[in-house]
């Protein structure tokens, strides 16, 4: 037995039919509110990402100044642009029981960029282990463990109606080199630790 | 990255031989190199829907997907794909879309 009752399924004519909750309807409703406050602050300046965002809006080239902030002048708003539209489909749909797979995929964007911007504010790493109920950020990783099993949904769902693998793709790809990490940093920002 | 579900016992991915591209050298066409699009590992991302993003956005089977999925998680980075300059950013930037953390390398 399963403690979670998946909220999504395919209607069988490329639709998906939505199970949730009026709570958590109600959740995803206000959400992309919140996040969409601050990313429409960010749009209107040209000031760094601020550090709660920063995982929404990642570096190309760590060690080309120069060429990160070429990229970034094209990148920076097309990202924006991209992430609060995503955000606005959740939002308007959060009641919808019925969703078009490009519906969904707004969906998908817009719940992980949730998960991205919480789990930054979290610190989450691959160790973390949820707090006991009393901790004070207790409620917040209950969100994120809950964002993570809808996303969990969403993906099996879309994964269903994946277009056929592109001949030859898998083959095109070159072998990696595995080198360290740009700038012997990790995902946010700390060092590398040494291996034995 | 991390996984919902039971973490997976996750065998060695094991290496495919394959030889490089040639570099052309020629006085009418200069070849560039490609540069490559490497995805590296984080601790929020789920596995299930970064290997969901690579089938998405490159068209690779689920098979293929998995592996560069796992090669980010196990090793912490995989080049997923390679191209000129302008394409390889274009890809980076649909990946940053996606959340994930890309970034632009030519290899030496």
């Amino acid at each position: 037995m399963s403690l979670w009752r998946r909220r999504l399924r395919s209607a069988g004519d490329g639709s998906f039919e939505v199970r949730l909750p009026r709570d958590e309807r109600a959740l995803l409703g206000r959400l992309p509110a919140e996040l969409d406050e601050l990313l429409g602050r960010l749009a209107e300046t040209s000031s760094p990402v601020p550090e709660a965002l920063r995982r929404l809006f990642p570096v190309a080239y760590p060690t080309d100044p120069v060429a990160e902030e070429n990229f970034a002048q094209i990148a920076r708003g097309e990202v924006l642009r991209a992430h609060r539209e995503a955000l606005g489909v959740l939002a308007e749909t959060a009641s919808a029981t019925r969703l078009t797979s490009e519906q969904l995929a707004g969906w998908l964007a817009a719940l992980n960029e949730l998960r991205l911007v919480l789990g930054t504010a979290l610190g989450v790493s691959e160790e973390s282990v949820p707090p006991a109920p009393a901790d004070p950020s207790f409620g917040q990783w209950a969100l994120y463990g809950y964002l993570s099993l809808l996303v969990e949904d969403v993906v099996a769902a879309l994964s269903g109606q994946l277009p056929p693998p592109v001949p030859g793709a898998d083959e095109a790809v070159p072998e990696d080199s595995w080198g360290e990490p740009p700038g012997g940093l990790r995902w946010d920002g700390t060092p590398v630790p040494k291996g034995p | 990255m991390s996984s919902t579900a039971a973490r997976h016992g996750v065998a060695d991915p094991g290496t495919e031989q394959r030889s490089a591209p040639e570099e052309t050298e020629d006085s009418a066409v200069r070849t560039e190199r490609p540069w490559n699009v490497v995805v590296w590992n984080d601790p929020v991302n789920l596995m299930s829907y970064v290997t969901y993003v690579f089938q998405k956005l490159f068209g690779y089977s689920r098979a293929k997907a998995t592996k560069l999925m796992l090669d980010v998680h196990t090793r912490g980075r995989a080049v997923v794909t390679s191209g000129p300059r302008e394409r390889a950013e274009l890809d980076v930037m649909r990946l940053h879309r996606h959340g994930l953390w890309a970034t632009m390398e030519r290899p030496g």
